[in-house]
């Protein structure tokens, strides 16, 4: 039988919550005052993460694959010149003619990307009469809504932050290279001197400033458009692209992985 | 009983004070991240002292080029302008105007083994007023 509510029970209730509640500041206080000790604080500067969704979108047609996005990527983001470390790259396509009378649309497909397109592309690779077409595609982070490398992070050392970018805390990755397993476009590497995973940041360093990601900044084609989501400006490339572009796709929609950075007049061979 | 307590009160103090504010992350990394030092300076930090060639150069073909897109970091350049940008070549101009099959029709491409071979891109053009002649 429940006992009804009495002046004396209440009392201890009470007074019990609010010494737990006093408890709490106390060891709140405590532990900021020891994580303070412990973890070097960064002052925050004035930039909301909430208030913006970055997003970049890229014009194929645009491309002239001349690799300056590449190489100011690279010096930007300090990534170790190596022919295998990339946070953005170029992927040069070939779509060879079909065999006569073989009743084929189109032929084989080649795709390279010698160092990453940072120092241009061979000439010759197929002679000009058998190419159908050719183009370059810039890769990077596809900025996935439901990010598979974060997912598979054990110690939360990758994350979707609240603007759109997907980050890496290099205090925290222990290089176990599970998210570079992860990614399906292949747009991580592990980092040679840090031991680190790595991969597009945006350049979140630039765009907390108001400044354009390097590669968007250096492209001489405004084949990369960069803008934010959230405040649309009046004639905001971004949104210029999105209204332009009504048939703008994304890569590898079919993984569910839901990718955000769109591509414009995107051949259906691009992986 | 003890174990646990001494594991949940070790957690508590352990856990960066930021963790979870956002998600599941250190919210600070993302400050931490941001404070990284910049190379690039951008567009608006060349039209501080040379609004004269960014204005000019906006009338022209080159207009989509941005002036660190030839002359390199301007960081540097920005913060101390006694510090030179990166001296210009002729490999400046090839590597956007070589005859590319892969390259798209509208951008205006040269074989510089035929295109006035031995004779320098800025004898004929002028890279910030590419429709004039010199």
């Amino acid at each position: 039988m429940k006992k009804p509510l009495g002046r004396r029970s209440l009392l201890r209730t009470l007074s019990g919550a609010l010494a737990g509640a006093l408890t709490l500041s106390v060891s709140r206080k405590a532990k900021a005052a020891l994580q303070k000790i412990l973890v070097a604080s960064h002052t925050p500067k004035g930039y909301d993460p909430t208030k913006h969704k970055w997003l970049m979108a890229i014009d194929v047609g645009r491309c002239i694959g001349c690799g300056l996005c590449v190489e100011a990527c690279k010096t930007e983001n300090a990534v170790p010149i190596g022919p295998s470390y990339f946070r953005t790259w170029i992927e040069r396509y070939i779509i060879t003619r079909p065999e006569a009378g073989s009743g084929e649309m189109r032929g084989e497909t080649i795709v390279d990307s010698p160092n990453g397109g940072m120092q241009g592309f061979p000439a010759g690779l197929v002679p000009k009469e058998q190419i159908l077409k050719s183009f370059y595609v810039p890769k990077l982070c596809n900025l996935c809504e439901h990010s598979p490398c974060a997912q598979v992070c054990p110690v939360g050392a990758t994350f979707d932050t609240p603007d759109g970018a997907v980050l890496v805390d290099p205090k925290y990755c222990i290089g176990c290279g599970f998210c570079i397993q992860a990614c399906p476009y292949g747009c991580r590497f592990m980092n040679p001197l840090t031991k680190t995973a790595e991969k597009c940041s945006l350049c979140y360093h630039r765009i907390t400033r108001g400044l354009k990601p390097a590669c968007v900044e250096v492209c001489p084609t405004e084949a990369r458009v960069f803008g934010d989501l959230k405040n649309p400006v009046p004639n905001d490339p971004i949104h210029r692209f999105i209204e332009k572009n009504k048939a703008a796709q994304s890569l590898k929609p079919h993984l569910g992985t839901a990718p955000r950075v769109l591509y414009a007049e995107l051949d259906k061979e691009v992986r | 009983m003890v174990i646990v307590t001494l594991y949940l009160t070790a957690r508590y103090f352990l856990t960066p004070q930021s963790f979870g504010l956002y998600g599941w992350y250190r919210a600070v990394a993302l400050d931490e991240i941001a404070a990284r030092p910049t190379t690039y300076a951008g567009q608006k930090a060349c039209d501080e002292c040379h609004s004269e060639v960014v204005q000019r150069l906006a009338k022209y073909e080159h207009k989509t080029v941005s002036c660190e897109s030839c002359h390199g970091t301007g960081q540097a350049h920005a913060d101390n302008p006694d510090a030179p940008v990166t001296k210009l070549t002729y490999s400046h101009c090839v590597r956007c105007h070589e005859a590319d099959p892969a390259r798209p029709t509208w951008l205006k491409q040269v074989k510089s083994k035929e295109h006035y071979t031995g004779q320098r891109c800025t004898e004929c053009h002028i890279p910030h007023q590419p429709n004039e002649v010199p």
